[in-house]
């Protein structure tokens, strides 16, 4: 099967981007240089092209019993024009299907943005479940209406202010407007949001527009970012992607609980949500695995925990690593690991060993790997 | 410098230089009065993307054509260099446990990786040429 292509795929391919699939799509690896564009987030600002993410929009009288059903955030508590999130879909194994962000329009209509790998199954499992329970919900795929930008990094704020969006520039974080405009852009929806732990904003916006409004942005010395760095940066957070952290296989992945994703992700006086028994049987029996930060220490600065490669301590095998970089700003190996509980000490040295037994030192921290 | 030219295989724009030797696994060859400078090409580097770390032979360590001789580190992947030819390391390129960087900006130069002293010359009648080599990568980039 071909690769799905953007619908700015021309601007990137005029910019010089090396391209790679990424979830069934083709996608910007990167420009330049994965290292110059993940410090440039860090430390200016960087525009990514995010299109290949998942966009629906729901609509009707029976969306917010849906949600409240399939997801294990109290969505009812979310206020019009607010983001919330990140929230998990379980399944009955209390593994996760995807977690994401949600836009309250109003009480019946929301925006998700599902992970791009299952974009399609999340839309055709909300219908279903609409089905299921016997309320109308209309479930529209946006993703050929609009692209997905995202200007992320410290100076994002002067540069939407600076192109004439004061009213962008002063929501608050996880706020969002619809129907607004930026250096001449119309804009379907901005929000003061995005998944690289930086300040930034997040646009849904017509191809041609996004086109304008990209090039605005160059124009003001914002750097194209790749998806490449985009996975460095979530590492360096410790945020999660599915495939790696989390996956509906309860013989590969732990129980959500695992994840210990925060944030609010899980409400426990909800109740009735699937895969709510499987996590509260998690919760009573007490987590075997823990999802914790791995840095190399400096002697193995150059050494890259992999998904896949184990966690030893002594002559035990203690866990598994489920992504791991080169962190351009600690210039270290970095990634996330599952530990077991009995192991799971912070501060403490543990050896990494690759599926071809070379080995490296590492020590355990909780995230952020980076001060933020 | 020997005569170089571009290629696009698939959306990969990269360069290959005439008179080099390759391999179906990426590594360019260079023969120097008998002994082979290793590196690996610039399709390779740039699948790779930003190279991190290099992990390299020992002067006098032996290998057979095709055993795993070199790691190298990218923000992508852990990738493993192979021997394209049987014999003993002479030399390593050191510069680059500082400055892993060289292999992602000048491949077939600065970025070359280990010299080998060839056990049996006659193997490097089985590498590729210039144009037998981009066939080998439009084949992997264009053939699914």
């Amino acid at each position: 099967m071909g690769l799905r292509v953007l619908p700015l795929e021309e601007l990137h391919e005029r910019l010089g981007a090396t391209f790679g699939e990424f979830a069934g799509w083709r996608v910007p690896m990167y420009y330049t240089s994965t290292i110059e564009e993940h410090l440039a987030v860090r430390s200016s600002a960087g525009i990514f092209d995010i299109s290949h993410m998942g966009r629906l929009r729901l609509r009707g009288a029976g969306v917010l019993e849906v949600l409240e059903k399939l997801y294990t955030k109290r969505l009812s508590k979310t206020r019009e024009g607010w983001m919330s999130g990140p929230t998990l879909a379980l399944n009955e194994y209390a593994r996760v299907k995807d977690d994401e962000m949600f836009y309250k329009v109003s009480d019946e209509e929301w925006l998700v943005v599902p992970n791009a790998a299952v974009a399609d199954e999340m839309a055709r499992y909300i219908e279903e479940w609409a089905g299921r329970l016997g309320v109308e919900v209309e479930v529209e795929d946006l993703r050929s209406d609009y692209a997905l930008l995202a200007l992320q990094g410290p100076e994002a704020e002067r540069v939407v202010e600076e192109l004439g969006g004061s009213e962008i520039a002063s929501l608050k974080p996880l706020q969002f407007i619809t129907n607004t405009s930026l250096a001449g852009a119309e804009i379907y929806v901005a929000s003061r949001s995005g998944w690289t732990g930086e300040d930034g904003f997040e646009f849904w916006i017509s191809p041609g527009e996004a086109v304008k409004l990209y090039e605005a942005l160059l124009g003001r010395g914002v750097k194209p970012v790749g998806i490449a760095s985009r996975d460095s940066l979530r590492i360096e957070m410790g945020f999660v992607l599915g495939g790696h952290e989390y996956g509906e296989d309860p013989r590969v992945f732990p129980c959500a609980l695992s994840l210990r994703y925060g944030l609010g992700a899980i409400d426990w006086k909800k109740t009735g949500f699937v895969g709510e028994p499987a996590l509260r049987a998690c919760r009573r029996e007490g987590v075997r695995w823990v999802r914790l930060g791995i840095v190399m220490k400096k002697k193995y600065a150059r050494f890259i925990p992999r998904q896949g490669y184990k966690i030893v301590v002594e002559d035990q095998v203690v866990g598994w690593v489920t992504s791991g970089t080169y962190s351009p700003v600690r210039k270290r190996g970095v990634g996330q690991a599952y530990i077991d509980t009995r192991y799971a000490i912070l501060g403490e040295p543990v050896e990494v060993v690759s599926d071809k037994g070379r080995r490296g030192e590492a020590k355990l921290e909780d995230f952020p790997l980076i001060k933020k | 410098m020997a005569e170089s030219y571009k290629v696009k295989a698939g959306s990969i724009e990269f360069t290959v230089v005439k008179g080099l030797l390759y391999t179906e696994t990426d590594e360019w060859v260079r023969l120097e009065n008998g002994k082979a400078r290793v590196g690996i090409t610039d399709y390779a580097q740039k699948k790779l993307t930003d190279i991190v770390g290099v992990e390299l032979p020992e002067p006098g360590d032996e290998f057979s054509k095709g055993d795993p001789v070199a790691t190298l580190e990218s923000m992508k992947a852990t990738a493993d260099v192979y021997a394209p030819l049987s014999g003993r390391i002479l030399e390593v390129n050191e510069r680059l446990y500082e400055e892993p960087e060289l292999v992602n900006k000048d491949p077939y130069g600065e970025g070359w990786l280990f010299v080998i002293e060839p056990s049996n010359p006659d193997e490097a009648k089985e590498l590729l040429d210039d144009e037998a080599y981009v066939e080998s990568v439009k084949k992997r980039e264009e053939g699914h």
